[in-house]
């Protein structure tokens, strides 16, 4: 409770400082237009900029976030495989991917790898060749087809790189199991396969779901990277917003806000998790 | 035997990555060949005209309801109806706005970019069809009593621009002795100005002007006009001249209806827009 009065505290004198020593003419009238505005032709209410951005994050990170997993969960597995090849594989992914800085690998995947595959699997324009239901499938599911091959090369670049930290993950998890459990299960006649699924992972999937979680929010934050190539994000949308009306400062509270209240939400959605899987191991 | 056996598996798959890699070096010469075939012949197989843009008011930015609006949407919207094709838009961060256009992102930038040596050395630009000009704007306490360009040429003066812009080009140029601090947004480096950490923004006109009016008490003028002119084009990949011919006849052909002219005063003179965006 005190925390939170000498946080309060302190905004109203950063408000203070702002209003009074730079003179900043705040503006928070017309922000709420920017989150819904009343379509006067269409007769509803419809998702304002800022909004339209939050919807693209959103998507954005959960796609990213199902790469992310799959790539994470192969690699971890080859991490503590017992094919040395395999380990190599897993061991280069994730030491080259992890000591890349996020924007210089995202503007590196944007500008030059993407390049070489999303035109040859024909996504390249989207709005000229394919049937109007693909179109309005790729609108619902993703974003309008234009602006398709950025996205498609943002989410990949993202899952990419946040699978290495899921890689790394998965591999803490299934070495957390102690050996004893393998020697059973081999003793008991399973085979790798049968040992790892039946055995190893719904331990493993125990102690890895925290960690796991906290990264799903990691990777919602790091979202605000793919602004730079150009992706409608939440992000890319605040600073398009700034530079066209100069509410720097409205701008970017509210940006701030969104982000912190989804991340928030999730957060929670985790701690109650764990409290549930506590009570399930009782 | 055993190890043979998996070094021969792991060969294999070494082969397949050096296969995959060789396909992807196909790719790029195949879309060399195809570069053959001009941009404005891809535009009107495909209808639709791809802009490269980035928000610059008022050249272009976008309104209340998230529509696209200004002076280049203007012209890029004309340039489509003509050719007969749909337009679509673009936005790009400036600082990589040239890189997205060699990578084949869109068709064209028409951004206000103004046409500079250095940059006709990396992309190709029509002929202009509209001059601008720096203009400064400086802070009233910090830059008391500065009034010609040589004031702000010291070496304790800080100046804040766009990255990637010609105003940066520009403050190079005439004030060389002023540091420069660069951020990707022309708002964050207004903010910057307001909040008197800079002594001047160098801008392409009429921003500055704009936020000398709307904070009178901090800002001012020191210059009373631009002090470059520049030419603006539309820049294209290099060496297409089938597409840069059919954009230089056009500019032509609209330039001599005065429609330029027209646009530029209602976004440039008057601020009738400027309840579209708040």
């Amino acid at each position: 409770m005190l925390i939170f009065f000498i946080l309060a505290v302190a905004c109203v004198w950063i408000a203070y400082r702002i209003t009074v020593k730079v003179h900043y003419n705040w503006n928070w009238g017309v922000m709420p237009q920017y989150l819904f505005r009343f379509d006067a032709a269409e007769g509803r209410w419809v998702a304002g900029l800022i909004v339209q951005g939050v919807l693209i994050t959103l998507r954005l990170s959960i796609y990213s976030i199902v790469v992310a997993m799959i790539i994470g969960t192969v690699m971890g597995l080859f991490r503590t495989s017992r094919s040395p090849f395999k380990r190599m594989i897993g061991w280069s992914y994730v030491e080259i991917i992890r000591n890349i800085p996020i924007l210089v690998w995202i503007f590196i995947f944007y500008f030059f790898i993407s390049d070489q595959f999303i035109p040859t699997i024909g996504l390249d324009d989207p709005a000229g060749s394919k049937s109007e239901f693909t179109r309005d499938l790729v609108s619902f599911l993703f974003i309008s087809p234009a602006q398709f091959p950025a996205f498609l090369s943002g989410l990949l670049a993202l899952g990419i790189y946040e699978g290495a930290y899921i890689t790394e993950i998965v591999r803490a998890g299934i070495q957390s199991i102690d050996r004893g459990q393998w020697e059973a299960a081999s003793a008991l006649g399973f085979s790798r396969y049968h040992q790892l699924r039946h055995i190893i992972f719904p331990q493993a999937a125990k102690n890895v779901l925290p960690p796991l979680a906290g990264q799903f929010i990691s990777v919602i934050k790091d979202s605000s990277i793919v602004s730079v190539i150009s992706i409608q994000e939440l992000t890319f949308q605040g600073m398009e917003l700034m530079s066209a009306t100069f509410l720097t400062f409205e701008v970017w509270i509210t940006v701030m806000l969104l982000y912190l209240l989804i991340c928030l939400v999730c957060s929670l959605g985790v701690e109650r998790l764990e409290i549930h899987m506590k009570r399930g191991m009782v | 035997m055993k190890i043979n056996s998996s070094f021969l598996k792991n060969l294999r798959v070494i082969t397949a990555i050096m296969v995959i890699t060789a396909c992807s070096n196909d790719s790029t010469v195949t879309n060399q060949l195809t570069v053959q075939e001009s941009t404005i012949e891809q535009v009107q197989k495909r209808g639709v005209l791809r802009v490269g843009m980035s928000t610059f008011v008022p050249w272009a930015m976008k309104d209340k309801t998230g529509e696209l609006i200004g002076f280049e949407i203007d012209v890029a919207k004309r340039l489509a109806k003509d050719t007969g094709v749909e337009v679509e838009f673009i936005p790009t961060k400036w600082s990589g706005i040239i890189p997205a256009l060699i990578t084949g992102k869109f068709d064209v930038i028409i951004g206000g970019m103004g046409i500079i040596p250095t940059r006709n050395l990396k992309v190709n630009f029509s002929i202009p069809y509209d001059y601008t000009g720096m203009s400064i704007v400086a802070h009233k306490k910090v830059a008391a009593g500065f009034s010609r360009l040589e004031d702000f040429n010291g070496s304790d003066v800080v100046i804040a621009a766009r990255l990637g812009s010609t105003a940066v080009t520009a403050a190079k140029k005439y004030i060389p002795k002023a540091q420069l601090r660069l951020f990707d947004d022309e708002s964050q480096a207004y903010q910057e100005l307001v909040n008197g950490n800079v002594h001047a923004v160098v801008g392409s006109a009429p921003t500055p002007e704009f936020q000398a009016i709307k904070y009178p008490e901090k800002l001012f003028l020191p210059l009373d006009k631009t002090f470059t002119s520049e030419p603006i084009g539309f820049a294209v990949r290099k060496g297409d001249f089938d597409t840069l011919n059919y954009f230089n006849n056009w500019i032509g052909y609209v330039e001599s209806e005065g429609w330029f002219k027209d646009r530029k005063n209602y976004w440039f003179r008057t601020k009738d827009w400027e309840k579209m965006i708040k």
